[in-house]
């Protein structure tokens, strides 16, 4: 049997089965790993319902496909939607209190895991870039010593586009995304092309992604699964232990999860990650 | 050594082509020799297939989530019970799209479960493009054209028609005369006890017939199913 899936070299799948390392450095041989600067990726918007966490979970699970060490942070608190997908990776802070902020910036240089994911609670997005700002995270990216990534989640009315001025002025120096997440509906709100350039103006952005819809029943069994998606495409449950999943379902999750791979790929993120972006700064 | 499951996925982007007929012979032939299988009809408006075998097949809509989990994931489990697939026209292309999207052909291989495309001929170029289609996405995937000459009659030309198909082998139904097709039309009327005990009040023409017409068929069939098994046999390895 010759057909082979479109993501036949990366198996999203397969976390399980080999260790996670480092993204290796531009230029670097496999003996030689230059060292390598941290990167924060903050998945966040301005509301809630628009798919944020899920956008971060498929995050993770394509770095931890493509053998890239992440650790994630929650600022939903008490208690946070990716750290119930996520336990083992994801701590849950509160990103307007110094020691958590400390818990996260402090030790981005420190940490042998040099990848972060921040999924911003609903809302937080413009406190949590106030607070990166206040405590000199963005004046780090802007020397060059930390490599940030914004996703920006966008949802499917007009008032989304509200919110890209209103944060324009603190992502100067990241790679700032927007993504339309159609994960969770069915159809999405094509913008005016007239709006969407005098919005567009304010901010300089490194691209669009787009994560395709999944089909309910699918989305709903790996809810009630409470497991990563990849786990789940694996037929597994919260402690590696067999499942009983469907395959069908499993097979409409992988294809997904391709599908926002491929995305991912479209825009170098890994290669942005690793500090191989070409994006002047 | 254990066999592997067969899955005949009976096809045609195309109606009248003599899918259900392929995929009644072929149940038929298994329930004649006492062997276990399973049928799948994806007609679930007015199925043909399935109200011909009462528990043996099932009608599932195979454009629904629920009907594709039915259908799919009882596919893949290694039973070695043969299972028949009929796939309606109308669901032809979302059938396909669904087993490229959930990648069922690699999972079956990896689940010793062995699928096998009956696909069914005509003169169209559509229907030509569609099994070439078929072929290109899973190109070691074992095809059958299926010649039906009553259903789907391709003339003169019938053989450079069947040369542009992308399969090694081929089944071919003959056609059945009037009075002997009607004999398979009569409600009830089940081909595997008719090959056990001929119904006593059955015209001996007509029994004649049906048995001509049969046993070139299920010949095929046999031929077909000891090939898989030679080429499947450790020991020629």
């Amino acid at each position: 049997m010759a057909y082979k899936p479109s993501r036949e070299k990366r198996n999203v799948s397969s976390r399980q089965e080999q260790p996670p390392v480092a993204p290796k450095a531009k230029g670097a041989s496999s003996g030689a790993v230059r060292k390598m600067k941290p990167a924060v990726i903050l998945v966040g918007a301005d509301k809630g319902g628009v798919g944020k966490t899920t956008v971060a979970r498929a995050l993770l699970d394509y770095l931890a496909a493509n053998n890239v060490l992440t650790r994630a942070f929650d600022t939903e608190t008490p208690r946070g939607t990716l750290h119930r997908f996520q336990p083992e990776q994801t701590s849950v802070v509160d990103m307007t209190s110094p020691s958590d902020q400390m818990k996260i910036i402090d030790t981005l240089n420190t940490a042998e895991v040099k990848v972060s994911v921040i999924d911003v609670r609903a809302g937080g997005l413009g406190p949590a870039l106030d607070a990166l700002r206040d405590t000199g995270f963005l004046e780090a990216v802007k020397e060059g010593e930390v490599n940030f990534i914004l996703f920006h989640v966008l949802g499917s009315s007009i008032a989304s586009l509200d919110e890209i001025g209103e944060i324009a002025s603190h992502v100067q120096d990241a790679y700032y995304f927007m993504v339309k997440n159609h994960v969770n509906d069915t159809t999405f709100f094509e913008w005016d092309p007239l709006t969407h350039r005098k919005y567009f103006e304010k901010v300089r952005t490194a691209g669009e992604i787009t994560i395709p819809k999944l089909n309910e029943m699918s989305y709903e069994q790996v809810e009630i699964a409470g497991t990563p998606f990849s786990a789940f495409v694996a037929n597994k449950g919260m402690n590696g232990e067999p499942a009983n999943h469907s395959f069908v379902l499993r097979g409409y999750v992988r294809t997904w999860q391709n599908k926002i791979a491929d995305e991912f790929d479209r825009v170098e993120l890994l290669d942005l990650i690793a500090g191989r972006g070409g994006k002047d700064r | 050594m254990r066999r592997r499951t067969i899955v005949f996925i009976v096809c045609s982007p195309h109606a009248r082509t003599g899918v259900s007929t392929t995929a009644r012979l072929l149940t038929d032939f298994y329930l004649a020799r006492n062997q276990p299988v399973e049928g799948f009809d994806t007609d679930p408006h007015e199925p043909t297939y399935g109200p011909l075998f009462g528990d043996v097949v099932r009608v599932i809509d195979a454009t629904d989530i629920r009907g594709q989990i039915a259908l799919f994931d009882r596919l893949l489990v290694h039973d070695e019970i043969p299972k028949v697939v009929d796939v309606w026209h109308r669901s032809y292309e979302r059938f396909f799209a669904t087993v490229k999207d959930i990648g069922f052909i690699e999972e079956a291989r990896r689940s010793g479960v062995e699928p096998v495309v009956l696909f069914h001929a005509d003169a169209t170029e559509t229907a030509l493009a569609g099994a070439l289609a078929l072929a290109a996405a899973w190109r070691d995937q074992t095809m059958i054209v299926v010649n039906n000459e009553g259903a789907a009659p391709l003339g003169a030309k019938a053989h450079e028609i069947l040369a542009r198909y992308p399969a090694r082998r081929k089944f071919v139904i003959a056609a059945l005369n009037g009075p002997i097709a009607k004999a398979l039309e009569v409600p009830g009327f089940s081909l595997s006890r008719f090959l056990l005990a001929a119904p006593s009040d059955m015209s001996i023409v007509v029994r004649a017939g049906l048995k001509a017409w049969l046993t070139p068929i299920f010949t095929q069939f046999q031929n077909f199913e000891m090939r898989l098994e030679l080429e499947g046999a450790e020991f020629l390895r």
